[in-house]
């Protein structure tokens, strides 16, 4: 049995991501629980999420396929970073947000409303994922979309697939 | 004390580490008294910490220089103990204190008042932070990080004052990234452009 958390996980040492940084919100701590776990890659624990635009920024320019996850309100706090670090110098980072204010949630509608015009105000192409069986593809073609235009890409997660259970 | 005094004693002794500057003075100097390939001019105040920090835990074998201000750190407190936490041995993190966001105009920062930084990152987890009081200190201190293994934070009270007749470097911000990413494959010995992931 594995949770959508666990999909994500699997997904993300698929698509080759190496470096990870991560700040929880309560319907990703099975996620970073995992993360914590693998052994595929750097994890960095951050206290406010536009650090991790730098730290990611810092891994690729070694190299690295980084990813940095987060909150959709720690999205936001990230803008300056991601407009003056990752867009201003053309560095890729796969986005892996949890979508609070989506469909079928509570208490977060107004974070909800403002993500994805603030991601479509930066150019920051973006994917919603709320189907278990797209979360691999999805994920892996986000890898290569970031890497491939040198700009960050983002994948949205739903809490309804974090929780799902399935084979 | 002067920054660029500061500087010039570093300059041409720090070898093959590499260099993250902040958006502002320290770094305009700094490209100016040693330009390298190795250098990486940040434009986001406060993240040249953290750049610095990604760097240094991709490339834990090479020492890494973060050239901060006061008005950057400040903007990126926890970057502190997310450091410590992390902890790369090769990362030393100095910061000139010069009491003012002295790009922007120079009113005062919270260093003018009773904030110390060192005591801040001391508090963060960082194993070592001192301050230093004169630049041969600072070049003492600068040089012990660098034949050390232990992530070290340099704390540096310097005068105000942009220094006339350094202009800032005339290179493009994506210029700035290939070089220092070429750099990286030739001291690496290995290809980051053009062999799959991440250069695809």
């Amino acid at each position: 049995m594995k949770t959508g958390a666990d999909l994500v996980a699997d997904a993300l040492v698929a698509a080759g991501v190496n470096f990870i940084c991560t700040l929880p919100d309560w319907n990703m701590a099975r996620l970073i629980e995992r993360i914590s776990q693998e052994n595929s890659w750097i994890h960095v624990r951050l206290g406010r999420e536009e650090e991790g635009v730098g730290i990611c920024a810092g891994a690729y320019l070694t190299g690295k396929t980084p990813a940095l996850v987060m909150q959709n309100g720690g999205l936001l706090n990230s803008v300056n970073g991601l407009t003056t670090t990752s867009l201003q110098f053309g560095i890729p980072t796969l986005l892996v947000v949890y979508y609070a204010g989506d469909i079928n949630t509570r208490y977060f509608s107004t974070v909800g409303d403002m993500t994805e015009p603030v991601l479509n105000a930066l150019g920051i192409r973006h994917y919603i994922l709320r189907d278990r069986a797209a979360v691999m593809p999805t994920i892996a073609g986000a890898t290569v979309l970031t890497m491939d235009s040198r700009r960050p890409v983002a994948v949205l997660l739903s809490r309804d697939l974090l929780r799902s259970e399935g084979a | 004390m002067k920054r660029l005094d500061c500087l010039k004693a570093i300059a041409g002794k720090v070898g093959d580490a590499l260099v993250v500057g902040t958006a502002g003075g320290a770094t305009v100097e700094w490209y100016h008294l040693h330009p390298s390939e190795g250098n990486f001019r940040s434009r986001t105040l406060g993240l040249a910490s953290s750049i610095g920090l990604g760097i240094a835990l991709s490339l834990p074998h090479r020492k890494v220089i973060v050239l901060d201000g006061d008005g950057s750190l400040l903007m990126n407190l926890c970057g502190l103990p997310t450091a410590a936490w992390a902890a790369p041995p090769n990362l030393i993190h100095i910061v000139f204190d010069n009491e003012v966001y002295e790009s922007s105009g120079s009113s005062p920062t919270a260093t003018a008042g009773p904030t110390d930084l060192v005591a801040i990152a001391k508090a963060a987890g960082f194993p070592r932070a001192l301050w230093v009081h004169d630049v041969e200190a600072f070049a003492t201190a600068v040089a012990d990080a660098l034949a050390g293994h232990e992530l070290t934070f340099i704390g540096a009270k310097v005068e105000h004052g942009i220094v006339p007749g350094i202009a800032s470097p005339t290179m493009d911000d994506t210029e700035n990234k290939y070089r220092f990413m070429r750099h990286i494959e030739k001291l690496e010995g290995r290809k980051i452009f053009g062999s799959g992931y991440p250069d695809l």
